[in-house]
């Protein structure tokens, strides 16, 4: 039985826009298990962009906590949070955001780089992940050279190149056509098997929840729907 | 630090317009700075040159209060020790001693009022540009004690030429008895500054000595420095040591306070012109990274998002100022020393026009400086990451999830 990696506890998100004020998210509790393959799914504006942000620590929840691999991450600050959403959480964005002046190699080392790791390390690291996303020879490209597909697979790479405890994924299947799509979630669902590596993904598509362990639906900034599947 | 510096110097080039047209605009700034200031200096320096040069000298030594009142009986005390002194001075390369008195010159034609010099012929010769701004006639000759050399105003207002006669009247030190002589006009000389051609006459200081019947005594010894600027240097010994037993030593700076006064007012607009320059390169630096941060603002989210720490958000940004900076300098001081070589070739030419009570006799060459080159530069910089600032705080502020609002 893998242990809670994230613990989302009666967290609530309230925007004020012109005076008005919006609830994102209304009490939610969730937990996310080590190794689980997680899709977040909902209409437009049912609050799971907000939660996948509240989860990493892109954004601080109004009320309730967060809790990652047991450290309460909605009360952390500046140097602290980044070096704490560099050692334990990966981001694979909707369209790729790659940082486009370097390298496909580059971008995969920049957190290693940032956590201070030897080159002969990095190396290794580098060339092995390049073989599990299937990208390898690549590594000199620019992202512009490379096809939309290509550019997941290396935002994936970077991802995990860190074995980070989970990784969070926003519409990684957006900018994708069904087959680069289907193609690429394959991948991520062996990595998750092979590596026993946590995803959760923010979703409306459908590929994606069809290969989800777990499905979380959201509807009005609440969980309406928490199915665990075989 | 090194990815850092790597990311900020790729992004530098990433939208090569844009940093090649700030580059240039600050560069033009910096060129601009330089070429003001060497025009400054060299301004200055042919003012100060035409204002010494021509007659005044770069240092006069008087009796205290002559330049006052110009009264013929205050001599220099102990003339002969002090002329014997100041031949063992290292750091002058002439001396000369002059009779100063007002005179009168009558032609048939008009009469001309004069502040008449008595002067060693020889001596003069390099310590003033008398004898080589005569345009008519000749200089005077060491023997030469029955001629005169008058300004090519004063000729015209007498209406004589070389060899004419003129009477000379002035009033004898001591008794104030009025002594009169005929003299030949050897030479007239134009200086191009109104004032000296059409109010100096030079004679031989025998002549004069003998007509103000002053004995071997003279009112004013001018000097000449190895180097203009010891005579600019007040705090230099010289002035104190010549300074004493009733006499006042005087350079440049208290004999023209004018000009003086507009060269620290000189100095006053350099700094008002470079605050204002480094105004515009802070502007154009700030416009130039605020333009290509708002450019990458989602990508500025992913970087903070993936763990990249505020600080390090603001060292990226400092960088790429440091780097925009660094090429502009270069483009900066290359075009401002074409812009020197071509003036210093070339020159200005604001010949005629007077400033400060110094007319302006040759074309103005620009001056280069260690510090135009050096100083310029380094401020230009640090301005540059100075500037820096403001958008580095605005890059280390930034929230991820603001900054990627289109995305998580």
């Amino acid at each position: 039985m893998h242990e809670d990696v994230l613990k989302v506890q009666d967290v609530s998100r309230i925007y004020s826009t012109d005076g008005l004020k919006v609830n994102a998210l209304r009490s939610v509790s969730l937990s996310i298990k080590g190794s689980e393959f997680t899709a977040i799914a909902g209409p437009s504006g049912s609050g799971k962009t907000t939660l996948l942000n509240i989860m990493s620590g892109l954004d601080t929840p109004t009320s309730g906590s967060v809790m990652l691999g047991g450290k309460p991450i909605n009360t952390m600050k500046g140097s602290e949070l980044s070096d704490f959403r560099r050692d334990h959480i990966g981001f694979i964005f909707q369209s790729y955001n790659l940082i486009p002046v370097l390298s496909v190699k580059e971008n995969i080392e920049y957190i290693m780089l940032l956590q201070g790791i030897g080159e002969g390390e990095r190396r290794t690291r580098v060339a092995s992940i390049l073989k599990q996303v299937g990208i390898e020879g690549m590594e000199d490209r620019l992202p512009r050279q490379l096809s939309g597909g290509q550019q997941q697979r290396v935002a994936v790479a970077r991802a995990m190149v860190s074995n980070p405890d989970i990784i969070l994924a926003d519409e990684p299947t957006a900018n994708l056509d069904s087959a680069t799509g289907a193609s690429l979630l394959d991948m991520m669902r062996e990595l998750n098997e092979a590596r026993g590596m946590t995803f959760v993904f923010s979703t409306h598509d459908t590929m994606i929840m069809d290969r989800a362990r777990r499905l979380v639906i959201l509807k009005d900034g609440k969980v309406a729907k928490d199915e665990v599947r075989k | 630090m090194k990815l850092l510096m790597k990311l900020a110097w790729r992004n530098v080039l990433r939208n090569k317009r844009r940093t090649v047209l700030s580059g240039i605009a600050v560069g033009i700034t910096l060129a601009s700075l330089i070429f003001i200031d060497g025009i400054y200096i060299g301004m200055f320096d042919s003012m100060i040159r035409t204002a010494t040069d021509s007659f005044l000298g770069q240092g006069q030594i008087h009796a205290a209060g002559f330049r006052d009142t110009f009264d013929v009986e205050k001599v220099i005390n102990n003339s002969r020790d002090v002329m014997k002194s100041l031949g063992s001075e290292d750091l002058l390369t002439g001396f000369s001693e002059r009779t100063v008195s007002t005179a009168m010159l009558s032609s048939a034609a008009g009469v001309n009022s004069v502040l008449l010099y008595g002067i060693d012929p020889e001596k003069e010769r390099g310590m003033s540009m008398v004898d080589e701004a005569i345009r008519e006639g000749e200089y005077l000759a060491p023997e030469d004690l029955g001629r005169i050399v008058i300004g090519s105003k004063a000729a015209e207002t007498l209406e004589v030429e070389t060899g004419d006669r003129l009477v000379i009247t002035m009033a004898q030190a001591g008794t104030g008895e009025l002594s009169q002589d005929m003299l030949r006009v050897a030479g007239i000389f134009h200086m191009g500054i109104r004032e000296i051609d059409g109010g100096i006459a030079f004679v031989n200081i025998e002549k004069s000595r003998e007509l103000l019947a002053l004995g071997q005594e003279a009112h004013e010894i001018a000097v000449k420095f190895k180097n203009i600027n010891d005579a600019g240097n007040r705090l230099l010994p010289i002035w104190k040591k010549y300074s004493q037993a009733g006499n006042e030593a005087l350079g440049w700076r208290d004999l023209i306070p004018q000009l003086d006064g507009v060269m620290e007012m000189a100095d006053l607009s350099t700094i008002i012109t470079s605050s204002m320059v480094f105004c515009i390169v802070a502007v154009i630096i700030i416009h130039t990274l605020f333009m290509s941060l708002y450019e990458r603002m989602f990508e500025f989210g992913v970087l903070r998002a993936i763990g990249t720490r505020p600080v390090s958000m603001s060292l990226i940004i400092f960088f790429e100022a440091a780097s925009l900076s660094f090429f502009s300098i270069l483009f900066g001081l290359g075009l401002g020393y074409i812009v020197m070589q071509i003036f210093s070739v070339y020159g200005i030419n604001y010949t005629g026009i007077e400033f400060a009570g110094v007319t302006i006799t040759e074309l103005i060459y620009p001056v280069m400086t260690i510090r135009q080159f050096t100083f310029f530069p380094a401020l230009v910089f640090v301005f540059s990451l100075v500037a820096a600032v403001y958008p580095a705080v605005f890059a280390a502020r930034l929230t991820p999830a603001k900054a990627m609002q289109r995305s998580m």
